[in-house]
């Protein structure tokens, strides 16, 4: 199965060190392969370097692409994970 | 045996070996390698990014029930990057191309992904290149390790003295868990985080020893006097004695300030006196509290705006009050935006003009007040802040009524904003003033009048005064604390709050130094504020005083009129 949605980034702080890390932790949960992209790069949501070197600051739109059995709880919970600002405040 | 000067930060001395930490940034060995090496330098990158990843884990592991959430991300984090196969491979990819030794792979590498962090816009996100250089140099530290059985964090031994480039904030979760005797670094100054590490370490630091560092090595016997900020290289037998015997008083004497740490602020006649700490971050709260304050009677916000471009908006600074009232229930003052003069920022803000005299210019409160878009925002955050514990609001450099016309008006303005707006705030904040102006000084009555409370900041106070810049080698020897004028002013501003019925406290570097303890207290001064590492030693200062029978002297000592007779006065009431 293969999944595309765009997704915004909401929090603050943007994508930094420790969001990604969070991004990242997630998404090696997953099977299936997920990049996400903005408009000059896609990045391996499984790599920290590649997710960080994204520089997604608040406000920027990306987009996912998530190829594989478990693509639909993926996109669930990656949203979620967004949508809750990465657990920060704001 | 030769000397090294540079900033002394931290306390005490220290006597220890050196030991020479690299840190990123700082140059790795390059060397070309034959095509036939390639496997085994990328099999040697392997085994050094693994041990890495490994001796973190292990570090986290040891840590993790005793650090705060903050360090667990940012470790969880570094951990990622370590284990992230990208790295490994884009450094393997160099490795082969262009026939390299791994540790220099790996600078390129480094210095390819900040290559792409120095194009981004946000400043926040800029400032994150740095941890990507940290765990590179995790990296290279354990290849170099390996390789020239060179120092890595590791191996530290309980009193070595550090000599690095700069520390950074990451490492100064590691350097606590070693108990190591001191720093010595190339970079930073007094508010440098290797200043505020060392502060609450309670060890001395040597910072900004520039060019220094390079005459010290691995293994050379060091002496670091902090007060003086003067390392001994290889001392001589007299020297190390000296400095051994000054090293044990000074233990005893913390033994003894320890010991009074608990026991209140009371002088000898009964009165209780309120000791606060000053601090330049949120961080020191806790160190102030370990030293037992009565609460912050200052909080620098300045630090907040430097070293940055964009200054910080409301959110960002609510949040630091915030976490900050909500970290104690004691009383915290904060001080709104005192930049100007000796503090400039970096970034490129639109007024702030170089004057002729900057500490004559428009700084503080009058900076402040021609710059609403600076202000607005801090006071926000203040108003909504407030919420969560005892806050005071304190305004410097305040030096005619106009000023408070125009502050009650841009607070009154808030109050209505947030009201507005629905967000929770207290309306009756004290708001206090800063007497560092003469002019507010000698008129401090009618400031006491419009304000909850007067503070006394002497440094300010005293170079108007004396008309001194204390950072002028050629005239710093007029600078004096208890200088007739000083004396006379803070008396008039204390008389004056005890007219009007509020609370005088002093929160310059006089109220820290336990030569004039004695004469404030005389004065009538019954609220202090200092760095919370000289509270113990002032505590004592008060504990051995009967007001009562200093105050003639010092009343002579506001009218002496000759030099000698002033300093003898001086010492019969220091006695």
């Amino acid at each position: 199965m293969r999944l595309e949605q765009d997704i915004r980034v909401i929090n603050k702080l943007g994508l930094h060190t420790r969001a990604a890390a969070k991004l990242v932790k997630l998404c090696s949960r997953f099977d299936s392969s997920i990049e996400i992209s903005n408009s000059k790069r896609r990045a391996d949501a499984k790599s920290i370097l590649s997710i960080m070197m994204l520089a997604a600051c608040q406000g920027t739109e990306l987009k996912m692409v998530i190829e594989g059995e478990d693509a639909t709880e993926a996109i669930r919970q990656i949203t979620e994970l967004f949508e809750s600002r990465f657990e920060e405040q704001e | 045996m030769f000397t090294l000067h540079g900033t002394g930060v931290g306390f005490g001395i220290a006597i220890g070996t050196a030991r020479l930490i690299r840190r990123p940034g700082q140059e790795v060995p390059e060397y070309s390698i034959l095509s036939e090496q390639v496997d085994q330098e990328i099999q040697r990158l392997t085994n050094g990014i693994h041990s890495a990843a490994e001796c973190l884990s292990a570090y986290y592991e040891d840590i993790r029930e005793e650090s705060a959430d903050e360090v667990h991300a940012i470790l969880d984090a570094h951990l990622l990057m370590l284990r992230d196969p990208v790295l490994l491979e884009q450094s393997a990819l160099i490795i082969r191309e262009r026939l390299v030794n791994a540790e220099f792979a790996l600078q390129l590498h480094c210095e390819n992904l900040q290559a792409v962090f120095r194009g981004i816009d946000d400043p926040y996100m800029r400032s994150k290149s740095d941890e990507i250089s940290q765990v590179i140099g995790r990296i290279q530290d354990e290849l170099l390790g390996q390789h020239a059985g060179q120092s890595s964090l590791k191996g530290i031994r309980k009193g070595e003295i550090i000599v690095t480039h700069d520390l950074m904030p990451a490492d100064t979760i590691e350097y606590r868990k070693y108990h190591v005797g001191a720093f010595l670094t190339s970079l930073g100054g007094p508010i440098s985080h290797t200043a505020i590490l060392a502060r609450s370490m309670q060890i001395p630091a040597i910072v900004g020893l520039h060019e220094g560092i390079r005459y010290l090595k691995t293994g050379d016997t060091l002496v670091i006097d902090g007060k003086r900020g003067v390392v001994l290289v290889e001392p001589d037998d007299a020297a190390l004695d000296i400095y051994e015997k000054r090293a044990a008083k000074i233990r005893r004497v913390t033994r003894e300030l320890e010991a009074i740490k608990y026991k209140p602020a009371r002088t000898l006649d009964g009165q209780t006196i309120e000791l606060n700490a000053n601090i330049e971050f949120a961080e020191e709260l806790r160190q102030s509290l370990e030293c037992n304050a009565s609460g912050i009677g200052l909080y620098r916000t300045e630090s907040l705006y430097m070293n940055r471009k964009e200054f910080p908006d409301e959110a960002e600074q609510l949040d630091v009050y915030s976490t900050l009232l909500n970290a104690t229930d004691r009383p915290v003052t904060i001080r709104t935006l005192d930049l100007g003069a000796d503090k400039q920022v970096d970034g490129g803000r639109r007024n702030m003009s170089l004057a002729t005299n900057p500490a004559l210019g428009r700084r503080a409160i009058r900076l402040c007040l021609h710059d609403l878009t600076l202000f607005k925002p801090q006071l926000r955050a203040l108003y909504r802040a407030s919420i969560h514990g005892d806050l005071r609001i304190m305004v410097p450099m305040i030096s005619n009524q106009a000023e408070l016309d125009q502050l009650f008006i841009v607070l009154d303005e808030i109050r209505d904003e947030l009201a507005h707006e629905k967000l929770p705030f207290k309306s009756r904040i004290p708001i206090g003033g800063m007497i560092e102006v003469p002019a507010a000084a000698v008129t401090a009555d009618i400031f006491a009048k419009r304000l909850d409370f007067l503070s006394i900041g002497t440094n300010d106070l005293i170079q108007y005064t004396l008309a001194i810049d204390r950072i002028d080698d050629e005239v710093n020897y007029l600078y004096d604390p208890l200088h007739p004028a000083v004396l006379r002013l803070v008396k008039s501003v204390i008389d004056a709050g005890q007219n009007a019925g509020i609370p005088i406290s002093m929160c310059g570097e006089m109220a820290g130094d336990i030569e004039c303890t004695r004469i404030l207290l005389a004065l009538g001064l019954r609220e202090f504020s200092m760095d919370s590492a000289v509270i113990s030693e002032v505590k004592q200062r008060v504990r051995e005083t009967h007001i009562g029978e200093i105050e003639p002297m010092v009343r002579d000592l506001l009218t002496t009129n000759e030099s000698n007779p002033y300093r003898d006065l001086i010492r019969q009431i220091n006695r």
